[in-house]
């Protein structure tokens, strides 16, 4: 399926935001998917990469991919990619975050740096069935002020009375009124959440996941409450190529959204 | 339905072949620089059914071709075309003479990934259109061991024609699929429905074959130890030698891991599904440089694992059938047979 690029939205030096819409407009109605999910997009030419749907079908018409300059085809995608220009998109792929199991629960998102972008699509997902859901806090740390990601969207949030939004940056920086630390830090000591009737959903990178869940489990909270996404190298989305088994387990038809109960069973390879 | 079993002698499996070769696009082993490949064939002379097993490269290709086109794109004023690449070559209906019991098995293998969930029609439509007819394995070769795996020879069904020896000369064609049983019932000219001897004659020649494998292993044991052996100390000792060359997933029936890639000329492209391998320290590198598996010990406990207890739990088949190609084409002389049996009884730390 072709997408044209409708906006470019530079997020941080390094994570840009590209903003779709399927060249074919039937296709915007008959492409659904659920907060979670992932795409494989390709610039043609330079390949294909997988990458979270950074935006909930809540909010239709177009949909967002968050890009980080890592790799080789990213920085193909970074350098010629424009507005107006078109790409392939293979999918939705892949489980997405259990909706149902969350209603009535406290929600609890915790993330990292670039690792918002899978959050995004439940957040403005949970957002826009707000009824439907109880407490309701976002902890968000990134490297440095100018690296956090939808600066716009996350002011949105803090002026949104219905929820509680905690942001915190490694190290000060004089114009940062917010919280310093690093996450796990800040939620042990500023966010302290109640265990009960709360489910915790998380991403962000591998050091952060590991002292998240640290955390959590001093915390107290059931493994089976606590949600991750992962990142694993992918390329056929279809359970075929091989390249994101761990043990039985296909990351890209089984996963990405897994517990940490359902982590903790599978061969210590992430 | 009943699955008719046809006798002849040497120079009647010889006709038959012919026959075979003139009336259907046939593939046979064919030999160049002392090894054997299987390639589509227009006189008996020219390949050998019977070729020898460690110098035969597995049917695999024509089902999963090496390097296959799958899609193109070219970039016009109007915007970005896809289009499908023109005829698969691999597509039409064909006839494969000399398929090895191990390679046949490695197709079943194939069929569990290729067809749960997502179905690779490509792969189903060369599957479906194709009549398998087997080698005559008399004598197990040096690294076999496909007795040892859980099927059964006698019984297997992987090929839709068996072709087997019997005693004094005879040879037994029998039909092993319906498709097997419809295609030699249209080919049947000149040989005769074998008498009642012909299944204890058969019995016999399996016994014989089955007596002479070096390698022998019980299956069940080694899946069963194995999954407890994920932090054994021996997967960091076995493969300090293996130069990651990928050869042994390369040559293998049942390895089926594969890399997508475009290549661009101008304005126009051509996206490519290739053979990979997750020896290949590239497999799971991911942009960033995380890469879970960045060390060779870890790669091919990924390996031994998936053959032998990951793809068990999932599809209830063992990523292996036995056939020794790896040991054999492996430049350091690595035999998974050693490797599986050598972790199995490594005690847990």
């Amino acid at each position: 399926m072709i997408c044209k690029v409708e906006k470019i939205i530079q997020e941080t030096p390094d994570v840009r935001t590209y903003r779709l819409k399927f060249k074919d407009d039937s296709l915007t109605d008959k492409f659904d998917w659920m907060p979670g999910q992932f795409v494989e997009f390709s610039l043609l030419g330079s390949g294909e990469c997988t990458f979270c749907i950074a935006s909930s079908a809540t909010r239709k018409g177009t949909f967002d991919c968050s890009i980080k300059r890592a790799g080789i085809v990213t920085a193909d995608i970074h350098r010629d990619l424009e507005e107006g220009d078109e790409v392939g998109i293979r999918g939705p792929y892949g489980n997405w975050f259990p909706v149902e199991e969350l209603k009535g629960k406290n929600l609890l998102f915790v993330g990292g740096g670039i690792g918002l972008a899978p959050l995004r699509s439940l957040i403005q997902y949970a957002i826009d069935n707000r009824a439907d859901f109880a407490d309701f806090t976002i902890l968000y740390g990134a490297r440095t002020s100018a690296d956090i990601c939808y600066k716009e969207e996350v002011e949105e949030w803090k002026n949104n009375k219905s929820l509680k939004v905690v942001l915190t940056i490694d190290k000060p920086e004089d114009t940062w009124k917010e919280h310093v630390g690093v996450v796990p830090k800040i939620l042990e000591e500023v966010v302290k959440p109640v265990i009960e009737n709360t489910k915790v959903i998380t991403c962000g990178p591998p050091i952060m996941i590991k002292y998240t869940l640290m955390s959590l489990d001093k915390l107290g909270f059931n493994p089976t409450d606590v949600i991750t996404t992962l990142e694993m190298k992918m390329q056929c989305g279809l359970g075929k190529c091989g390249r994101c088994n761990i043990g039985s387990t296909y990351v890209c038809k089984d996963g990405p959204v897994f517990t940490y109960e359902e982590l903790s069973k599978l061969p210590d390879e992430f | 339905m009943n699955l008719t079993t046809y006798s002849t002698d040497p120079a009647g499996l010889q006709s038959f072949y012919e026959a075979i070769i003139s009336a259907h696009d046939t593939y046979a082993p064919v030999e160049k620089f002392g090894k054997y490949d299987f390639i589509k064939v227009d006189a008996l002379s020219s390949c050998n059914p019977d070729s020898p097993i460690p110098k035969t490269m597995s049917v695999k290709p024509l089902f999963f071709p090496k390097s296959a086109r799958v899609m193109k794109y070219k970039a016009t004023s109007e915007g970005t075309e896809l289009s499908d690449t023109e005829g698969d070559p691999l597509a039409g209906k064909r006839v494969v003479l000399g398929v090895k019991h191990c390679d046949a098995r490695g197709l079943q293998v194939l069929d569990a990934v290729y067809k749960w969930d997502y179905v690779d029609t490509d792969y189903e439509k060369r599957r479906e259109n194709t009549i398998l007819i087997s080698t005559r394995c008399n004598e197990a070769s040096t690294h076999c061991f496909c007795t040892s795996l859980d099927y059964d020879v006698e019984k297997l069904d992987a090929f839709d024609v068996a072709v087997i020896n019997g005693l004094d000369g005879k040879i037994y064609l029998q039909a092993r699929t319906e498709k097997g049983e419809f295609f030699l019932k249209e080919n049947a000219n000149g040989l005769t429905v074998a008498n009642g001897s012909a299944q204890e004659e058969m019995k016999q020649q399996f016994e014989k074959f089955a007596g002479s494998f070096r390698l022998k292993m019980d299956y069940s044991e080694i899946n069963e130890k194995m999954k407890g052996r994920f932090d054994s100390a021996v997967f960091e000792d076995i493969p300090a030698n293996c130069v990651s060359c990928n050869t042994c997933a390369f040559v293998c029936p049942t390895c089926h891991c594969f890399k997508i890639s475009d290549e661009k000329l101008k304005d126009e492209g051509v996206r490519y599904k290739s053979y990979d391998s997750c020896n290949n320290v590239y497999f799971t590198l991911m942009a960033g440089g995380h890469n879970p598996r960045p060390v060779k010990y870890r790669r091919w406990r990924q390996r031994a694992m998936h053959k032998f207890v990951y793809y068990k739990e999932r599809f209830d088949m063992n990523l292996c059938v036995g056939c020794g190609k790896c040991t054999i084409s492996c430049p350091v002389n690595i035999s998974i047979f050693e490797v599986v049996n050598r972790v199995a009884s490594s005690m847990q730390e």
